[in-house]
């Protein structure tokens, strides 16, 4: 899987951008807010179909314009695709439109057509920070690499909405509970095909996770476990119903899920070093490249934002190793000083300022 | 002033008419009094032809008025429609209640009706709607139908939607 070009037109602060891209190491340098980080999101934008980092699409478009656009060709699995998604101002809310190669296609339905692993600092919180940084990681891995996993995951969050809307609407008095099994059932049968699909990625994201912390933390174990809500589900949401009127929202369901993670046998988010939980974080990371790699039978670019200078030497190396072993990565960072001599001669560097993409020095 | 009792009759029923007052009837009576026999023929075989082409036992189910016109257009289906003006939506306070599904069961409560067709969208609320009234109309030992999904006519196989095509697969007939 490899990006051969790259298009931006008023996407943040790139006015007008048009890049070629190596198959191997592209480096960009540059300092802080030029715009690192906001060239690797629109890549990632292309294998997600949703930003990684703002919630809100208007963000993405450039100051004073009308709408912004990312254009990319791609190479993978033996054919070449153009794809191109614009965000735009609408009346009412921003509208996305997508096309592979010339295609209308449904922003849920984008997703795996390119694969791609990005590892920036905001991921130092998988291990330390709350579930949501867990969930978010195996969303993001999910629907690269299960067929329908996004629109599931689309059509849960709104059944859970009007679920949680109609027990407030029933413990107010509003409406009685004659429609509630119909929420129920919607809301476990959905669910229930989010939990298989994490369930069985965890499964084989475990022993990946564990060879490569081995590997950087001189064979210190490393355990992963899914944390799913119980089953069946339905069963368990009719159990938890005079609960959730009480409460007003929803307290079992793949939307509470989480991910154990432990290192030497204790548990990862209170009782590891700082430096564990980051040899944890970039094993995970890098395991989510590899399960991307052995179910799609392409290694995904992988676009490391920034996270070198954050790390330690043995973890920088590790990271840098997966660099040397060919599929495309593309990195942003302050400084080319963390990178080896014999790295940079194979690499492609330019320099990012104000928005601009050009040769350093 | 004593009117002739088939002339009493006929201002009688035009003025069970919605919208049709007394004196509309009277007019409307009056004026088929005047106008030639043929006139009163054509009138009256419009009026048993549409009858005779609906089928009142048959309701289809819709969200909105537009829909209607949708159906009829296709010229394939001949019972009753039967308006929600929206469908089940908690969020935007749309409870059983505040869309026309009372007035739904209402109509079923006669016993003519043997069949309901839930045509909502194939949306998440449009599909919790018709899972709700299967539930509420099934005891009344009316069949509940849902129409099918399946490939657009004249539609290229390759840029179908990728969920319309699964579903049309697995939903797929015996030739």
């Amino acid at each position: 899987m490899r990006l051969v070009s790259l298009t931006l037109r008023n996407y943040r602060n790139y006015a007008r951008l048009t890049i070629e891209l190596q198959p191997q190491l592209n480096l960009f340098l540059g300092q802080n807010a030029q715009g690192k980080t906001n060239l690797l999101e629109a890549i990632a934008i292309l294998a997600l179909s949703a930003s990684p980092r703002s919630r809100r699409e208007a963000d993405l478009i450039g100051p004073a314009a009308p709408e912004a656009s990312v254009e990319a060709v791609v190479d993978g699995a033996g054919r070449r695709l153009e794809l191109a998604l614009k965000v735009a101002h609408g009346s009412e809310r921003t509208v996305k439109t997508i096309r592979v190669d010339g295609v209308a296609r449904r922003a849920v339905d984008l997703p795996g057509e390119v694969q791609a692993t990005l590892f920036w600092p905001e991921d130092l919180n998988l291990v330390k920070g709350g579930p949501e940084h867990r969930r978010r990681f195996l969303n993001e891995m999910l629907v690269q690499v299960v067929k329908g996993y996004g629109r599931t995951l689309a059509s849960y969050r709104r059944v859970l909405e009007q679920r949680n809307s109609l027990l407030k609407r029933i413990a107010g008095g509003l409406e009685g509970r004659g429609s509630l099994p119909v929420w129920d059932e919607e809301l476990a049968a959905l669910g229930s095909r989010l939990v298989e699909a994490r369930a069985g990625a965890v499964s084989q994201l475990a022993p990946l996770a564990a060879a490569n912390h081995g590997a950087i933390a001189a064979g210190e174990p490393l355990e992963i476990e899914y944390s799913g809500p119980p089953a069946p589900l339905g069963p368990a949401l009719a159990a938890s119903l005079e609960e959730d009127l009480r409460r007003g929202s929803t307290g079992v369901g793949p939307h509470r899920d989480d991910l154990s993670i432990r290192i030497a046998g204790s548990e990862a988010r209170s009782f590891a070093s700082q430096g564990q939980q980051r040899t944890a974080v970039v094993s995970l990371k890098l395991a989510e490249s590899d399960l991307i790699e052995a179910r799609c039978g392409e290694r995904p670019i992988l676009l490391l934002d920034d996270v070198l200078s954050e790390l330690d030497a043995p973890r920088r190396e590790a990271l840098l190793a997966r660099v040397g072993e060919g599929g495309q990565v593309v990195v942003t960072s302050v400084e080319a000083e963390p990178f080896p001599a014999a790295l940079l001669e194979r690499a492609t560097v330019r320099c990012i300022s104000g928005g601009r993409v050009e040769p350093c020095g | 002033m004593q009117l002739p009792e088939p002339l009493e009759r006929l201002i009688g029923e035009l003025s069970r008419l919605p919208g049709v007052g007394p004196k509309t009837a009277q007019r409307l009576a009056f004026h088929f009094l005047r106008a030639d026999r043929e006139r009163a023929e054509r009138l009256s075989e419009a009026l048993l032809d549409l009858k005779a082409r609906i089928d009142e036992t048959l309701i289809c189910v819709v969200e909105a008025p537009l829909d209607v016109l949708a159906i009829e257009r296709t010229a394939e289906y001949r019972g009753l429609f039967h308006v929600l003006h929206g469908v089940l939506s908690p969020i935007d306070n749309v409870g059983a209640e505040e869309i026309h599904i009372p007035e739904l069961l209402d109509r079923l409560a006669g016993g003519e009706v043997r069949e309901v067709i839930v045509a909502t969208n194939p949306d998440i609320e449009g599909e919790a709607t018709a899972a709700y009234l299967q539930r509420v109309i099934s005891p009344l030992g009316v069949q509940v139908t849902r129409p099918a999904h399946g490939l657009p006519f004249g539609g290229d196989l390759e840029y179908a939607d990728e969920l319309t095509l699964a579903r049309a697969m697995s939903r797929r007939q015996v030739l």
